[in-house]
């Protein structure tokens, strides 16, 4: 057992890797930018900005624990975006049937969540009991679902009413108490953001203290031994990507409260790669059966600082999915188990 | 012609090799003998260059043989035949022999001259398969022996087998004896591990015996006494390893199997199994044993026939409906079906019961006390249920996964190979423990190829011979050679009519 000290280094960046990269890029970002990136408000915005990315790669984790992929979620975010928007639309209009605006609002994108789950469920379908595999059927989601929201708003972008509700929702939040900006307003943490931390509380903890994410890593490390041992397994795969519709669906709940509007052909694009990317990064491993949550988050945030660097740094936008590219791989190379 | 010196290696929880040394001779049949845990497959794996050792050295043919890994001991000609087979089912036969080592020219596949190659080697160990084939349509036997194959086509001097016949049945393990007794005439080294000590004794020119990762002796084939051997290995006297048989009380069948009919498979199987009772299921590989108990919990379609749990006709589309029923099924192939390498001990304990742990949210302190339960009745080696059982040695997997659907308090139980892989102390173990289960009430039915463990510990034994019913003898009255007569269609003997009625009657 007398482990070297490289080795016990070499566990710990398996492990944890995530997390030290996390505060490096912090450290760099904070000691280069100072006062300006350390601001509660810029903190603030970094989160806010990748919060829908976050939502749905909670969900993503998940999905590929056991054994899948979704490749339709920014698809499906936009889609279910489009329906909830529409549907208050109608709802608020001069036929929609006296309901107040609040309950407008509500209602139309509780609608879009339920049509973001709708569509995971049929994405799971199509893998479960169509026999297809996950990749090829979110595919079909991919362009499919994109399709579909491009058709609803005409190619373009549809404004939804209800303003002021929006955006006590889209601005609204918690203050953090005892923390002021410069010119003495308090500072809100958006109801995005305490949605992107709840949906990754809940996450992590269906992943490690649920009887259903057990069966996501039995589902994902070994499909038979799980069907041998009386798992039904059709049932967890179709679970997670409801779960990862859900998560969409969410993630555009909280884009349309930002943004006041939907666009057809901007909301959503490349999420899915980016989810994907964040999931990595945060040390699930794409053949399933091993990840976590937490980590996930994490990655999100790397992403998102890198960003952020990039952009302050005035480095041309077409660089930054060279640099993510980059992070991807030494992401891996660092977190894989050794042999 | 190999010699290992010193040999040590710790993991995480268990130091696995202790400064063992030894000498592999050419035209030697070296046999490796201990219990699951003594370092027997750590051995292997360093001598076949998968893992490092932590201190030692070894030489081959006299220059020192450090291997960085499998490629470059295959290159100095040390193979290994894994119990698991490492092969790929999607490529023909011949791609398989020559992997990694295709005949080329100018780039392009050679096919006619790999076609030729292989079938030499496929010769040379006594195989008349066309090397066209596909891998994935051989049985585990004509697999092995395509593995053998591979590896005297690359030269190898020292063969190392791990327990290579718990797959086969009688017939194919002595054909395998005969091509390694060949292969030892011909001056390879073999190093044949193995859990069966009379096996081992009528193969072996020399025995080794590992205990804790120690060697505690080193004799010659002659002067080992199983019994000594035996008690070697466990380091203490063994006896009784089947516990007694008890008397089944006079019940209605609880699993009833009336005329199962399963495609190209099992043909019109009748079997019935009372509560209190173990019932043996005998046969050659390929009899059908695996597919009738997997057609009962639903793993295969049943084409006809009825089942029946306490008089109640059942038809189960999945494990979990069998289990729901009380009708738990443990597979014979440990690493494919029955655990889940990525989790921990606990959590492969309480896969197929979580619902007991709490209906949503499983309660961990409760998986905790389980396991620590479990651990200590059926003497699982492992420091804790939380270690991955990935660093387990074969057979306390093994336990863990028996154990798995023993904690479903099953009413009818189907044991498939419960024993393969496992160590004389750690059957010992299972044995009582079905004994202890039957007992209780429980209807055991046990598919095994080890004739001696159906004879000791069932009351009745089944014989299939090609997806049909042979004959059904009584434990007490059946013997080995009975029960080889029967799976294999050979002519009976009066007293082995006499027992089986006596057998068919008791049902």
């Amino acid at each position: 057992m007398n482990r070297s000290l490289g080795m016990k280094v070499v566990d710990f960046l398996e492990r944890y890797g995530v997390l030290v990269a996390f505060v490096l890029l912090f450290a760099v970002n904070a000691v280069w930018q100072g006062e300006v990136f350390l601001k509660p408000e810029s903190l603030r915005n970094l989160l806010n900005q990748n919060a829908a990315i976050g939502i749905v790669a909670v969900g993503m984790t998940l999905v590929i624990i056991a054994g899948g992929i979704d490749l339709s979620v920014g698809a499906v975010l936009a889609f279910s975006s489009a329906v909830g928007v529409l549907l208050l639309n109608r709802l608020v209009g001069e036929e929609g049937g006296g309901f107040s605006e609040t309950a407008a609002v509500w209602i139309g994108l509780g609608t879009g969540v339920l049509v973001g789950a709708g569509c995971g469920l049929l994405n799971g379908g199509l893998v479960v009991l169509g026999r297809i595999p996950p990749f090829i059927a979110t595919l079909a989601g991919l362009v499919g679902f994109r399709s579909v929201a491009l058709a609803l708003a005409e190619g373009g972008e549809i404004r939804a009413s209800g303003g002021e509700v929006l955006q006590s929702i889209g601005r609204g939040g918690v203050p953090l108490p005892g923390v002021e900006t410069a010119n003495g307003r308090p500072i809100i943490v958006f109801w995005s953001i305490l949605l992107l931390v709840a949906t990754t509380i809940a996450g992590q903890l269906l992943l490690s203290r649920t009887r259903l994410g057990r069966h996501l890593v039995a589902v994902g490390s070994n499909e038979v031994a799980a069907r041998y041992s009386g798992i039904a397994v059709g049932r967890v795969r179709l679970w997670s990507y409801l779960i990862v519709g859900l998560c969409a669906g969410l993630a555009g709940l909280s884009q349309i409260a930002r943004m006041g509007a939907v666009s057809s052909s901007q909301f959503g694009l490349y999420l899915e790669l980016d989810a994907i990317a964040a999931v990595v990064i945060g040390g699930t491993s794409m053949a399933g059966g091993r990840g976590r949550v937490w980590g996930t988050f994490v990655g999100v945030l790397i992403l998102g600082m890198i960003n952020q660097m990039l952009v302050t740094s005035g480095f041309e936008v077409y660089w930054q999915g060279f640099v993510k590219g980059v992070i991807i791989v030494l992401a891996v190379l660092v977190q894989r188990g050794r042999k | 012609m190999l010699r290992v010196e010193g040999l040590s290696k710790a993991f995480p929880a268990v130091q696995a090799l202790a400064g063992v040394s030894l000498r592999f001779e050419s035209g030697e049949v070296h046999g490796l003998i201990g219990e699951n845990g003594a370092g027997k497959s750590t051995m292997m794996r360093i001598l076949a260059g998968i893992e490092r050792p932590d201190e030692g050295s070894m030489t081959l043919a006299g220059e020192p043989y450090a291997p960085a890994g499998v490629r470059e001991a295959m290159r100095r000609g040390v193979a290994m035949i894994h119990q698991e087979l490492n092969l790929v089912g999607d490529l023909s036969i011949a791609e398989n022999v020559l992997l990694g080592r295709e005949p080329r020219r100018a780039g392009w596949l050679r096919r006619r001259s790999m076609i030729e190659e292989s079938r030499r080697w496929l010769e040379e160990v006594g195989c008349a398969l066309d090397p066209r084939r596909e891998l994935r349509e051989l049985s585990v036997a004509e697999q092995q022996l395509v593995e053998i194959a591979k590896a005297l086509s690359q030269r190898a001097r020292v063969l190392i087998m791990d327990e290579p016949t718990a797959v086969l049945s009688e017939r194919e393990t002595s054909a395998l004896f005969g091509l390694i007794r060949r292969l030892r005439a011909d001056g390879v080294a073999v190093i044949y591990i193995s859990h069966l000590l009379p096996e081992v004794r009528t193969l072996c020119d020399r025995i080794s015996v590992l205990r804790d990762g120690r060697l505690v002796a080193e004799t010659t084939a002659a002067d080992a006494e199983p019994s000594r051997l035996a008690s070697l290995m466990v380091g203490r006297e063994l006896r009784d390893v089947h516990p007694p048989r008890r008397v089944v009380p006079d019940a209605p069948p609880r699993l009833r199997l009336r005329d199962l009919e399963v495609a190209d498979r099992v043909h019109g199987v009748s079997l019935e199994v009372r509560p209190g009772e173990i019932l043996g299921l005998a046969g050659l590989v390929g009899s059908g044993r695996t597919e009738l108990a997997e057609s009962v919990v639903g793993l295969r379609r049943l084409a006809r026939g009825s089942v029946e749990v306490d008089g109640v006709p059942r038809r189960f589309a999945s494990p979990r409906a069998a289990l729901a029923a009380g009708v738990a099924y443990v597979s014979e192939d440990r690493k494919g079906r029955g655990v889940v390498l990525g989790m921990n001990c606990r959590e492969n304990l309480t896969l197929a019961t979580l619902d007991r742990y709490g209906w949503a949210f499983p309660r961990v302190g409760e998986e905790r006390r389980s396991f620590a339960r479990w651990r200590d009745a059926m003497g699982i080696r492992a420091p804790e249920g939380e270690a991955s059982i990935r660093t387990l040695s074969g057979g306390n997997q093994q336990k863990v996964a028996v154990a798995k659907w023993l904690d479903a308090r099953p009413r009818v139980l189907l044991l498939d190979e419960p024993t393969r892989g496992v160590d004389v102390g750690a059957k010992r173990e299972i044995y009582r423990l079905i004994a202890s289960l039957a007992e209780q009430g429980l209807a055991c039915l046990v598919i095994s190829s080890e004739l001696p463990e159906l004879l000791g510990l069932c009351h009745r034994i089944a014989v299939l011979r090609q997806g049909r019913l042979a004959g059904v003898l009584d434990a007490e009255a059946a013997t080995e050679e009975s029960l080889v007569h029967l799976a294999m269609g050979v002519g009976e003997t009066p007293s082995d009519r006499e027992s089986r009625d006596r057998g068919s009657t008791a049902a």
